[in-house]
């Protein structure tokens, strides 16, 4: 039981990071990215490319959550600008369909490009043992640098006035533009910092398994799942709904079969939303 | 200090507020009063930068801010609190005023005067603003906009939602921050409330300014009189 405990953090801790780009955009702008899991298949794709280059590991990496960064703030300053010009719903909508459009086109050139490539990023050395169960090295790595993720985006939103003036638009976007924030700037800030989480679920996902040129739908799929079940816009809820979400993965694949934990997956997302529609630490409309 | 000209707004091309005229000096209270629905809240709302005006001009110290987004005439000084308030619901007291600094660092001794003026606010400092009664939300807000580098505080309806002895509280605590010399223009259809508090005052009514004065020769007028004063 333990080693599925374990195994389910490092599953949830996987999940939780590939939730936070996607619901602070959602929280801070009502733009839903569709085009998520292409930005982090785009970011995986550049390290491996750079590797090719001959570029050690870490400045790969660095390039790769650049680039990642990069798409954030052209998606912000191209298609996204038509999408701000509308409120609720219409925005919601459009940026979904305008994002969906991206995600073909990033695949097709993707596939049509680099049809084998895939980002692998090999750790090293044996297993670990930690609590005495023998945890393989890339995903304790991996579950280490999502740790220390989080812990940068809490003081940030905590303890920093930009981060403070980031929230306050997800709090109220009419407050904050009284006290002289602009949501926009706000906005584009958080697009691109979602590029980089983006860039860096990629970066900690191919020390587990490979990230391929077709991931990116997987990726958003369980991005939104996360979402969803962890409230819109809280980067605490999706931590917790990851690795809530994380354990019942495993625990479910280990007790029934892993062909049926995607559907106690998505059940599990089902039941939290009827009984909590705002999700775990999400706010009410 | 302010200065609108030939001001008229409205939403979806149906004007609300029709070629409005009014000034507040540096150091001056200055009230709107009206009845519900008169234009108040529209008139505000597109003075400061909510809402677009169909025309007429703003100045604010001479330069032109009609139209500019509310978010850059924030940062010149001109503070709006709204009757809604718009607190951030689930940031604590102390980082609702610290954003009212931004993009400034917040200054300790303006944060200390705040509190000393609102202690109820130093009391809840940890508390998150949505968990606050009516009164003390009010409070906040007008704290927000004095960690600023206030230079005119527009206050819409200050008394909304508040119990009287409340709405008598919160003019008290204006009181004090004029007689600091805060320049304040606030709307209030509690009439009797703003004229205890203001210098001089305009009545609004369907969208147009009816009358101006100072408070002395509106309190004596006999239209305000039977109308927002309940003298027959």
């Amino acid at each position: 039981m333990t080693a599925n405990i374990l195994d389910g953090i490092v599953l949830g801790l996987q999940f939780g990071l590939l939730a936070a780009g996607l619901t602070l955009v959602y929280g801070l702008g009502g733009v839903l990215n569709l085009a998520y899991g292409q930005m982090a298949v785009v970011a995986a794709i550049t390290v491996s490319l750079a590797m090719d280059a001959g570029l050690p590991v870490v400045p790969a990496v660095g390039v790769g959550l650049l680039v990642g960064g990069l798409f954030g703030l052209l998606l912000d300053v191209t298609l996204l600008r038509p999408v701000y010009r509308r409120r609720g719903e219409a925005r919601v909508l459009l940026s979904l369909l305008l994002t969906l459009g991206v995600s073909f086109v990033v695949d097709g050139f993707l596939i049509w490009r680099y049809p084998l490539k895939a980002l692998t990023l090999h750790i090293g050395g044996g297993a670990v043992e930690l609590l005495g169960v023998p945890m393989r090295r890339g995903s304790l790595v991996a579950s280490a640098i999502t740790l220390v993720t989080f812990a940068g985006l809490f003081v940030f939103f905590r303890y920093t006035s930009l981060g403070r003036a980031v929230r306050s638009v997800i709090e109220d976007e009419e407050g904050a533009r009284l006290v002289g924030i602009d949501p926009k700037r706000m906005l584009r800030l958080i697009l691109v910092l979602s590029g980089v989480l983006a860039g860096l679920v990629a970066v900690t996902r191919s020390m587990v398994s490979p990230v391929d040129v077709q991931s990116g739908l997987s990726i958003t799929v369980f991005a939104l799942i996360v979402t969803v079940v962890g409230g819109l816009g809280s980067v605490a809820g999706a931590l917790l709904a990851g690795i809530i979400l994380g354990i019942v993965n495993v625990v479910a694949a280990d007790l029934i079969g892993s062909y049926i934990s995607l559907i106690i997956l998505l059940g599990a997302a089902a039941v939290t939303i009827l009984i909590r529609p705002a999700g775990l630490l999400g706010v009410k409309e | 200090m302010l200065e609108v000209k030939g001001f008229s707004a409205g939403y979806q091309g149906n004007d609300v507020v029709h070629d409005v005229a009014f000034h507040v000096a540096p150091g001056e209270a200055v009230m709107i009063i009206g009845s519900n629905g008169a234009g108040k809240t529209t008139l505000f709302r597109a003075m400061c930068g909510l809402l677009s005006p169909s025309s007429g001009r703003v100045l604010f110290d001479g330069d032109d801010i009609t139209g500019m987004p509310a978010e850059r005439i924030a940062r010149l000084g001109l503070r709006f609190v709204s009757a809604e308030r718009h607190l951030f619901p689930r940031m604590t007291v102390q980082e609702n005023l610290l954003l009212g600094a931004y993009p400034h660092r917040p200054d300790p001794e303006t944060m200390s005067v705040v509190l000393d003026l609102f202690p109820r606010l130093a009391e809840r400092r940890r508390q998150h603003a949505g968990t606050m009664s009516g009164g003390e939300q009010q409070m906040l807000a007008v704290g927000r906009a004095l960690m600023s580098k206030l230079r005119l505080l527009v206050l819409d309806e200050p008394s909304t939602g508040l119990a009287p002895l409340l709405a008598q509280a919160a003019y008290e605590a204006l009181g004090v921050l004029r007689k600091r010399g805060l320049t304040v223009l606030v709307a209030e259809q509690q009439v009797p409330l703003a004229m205890a508090f203001s210098d001089r005052g305009y009545v609004l009514e369907n969208g147009f300014i009816r009358l101006q004065g100072t408070t002395e020769e509106l309190a004596a007028n006999p239209g305000i009189r039977r109308a927002y004063l309940g003298v027959t």
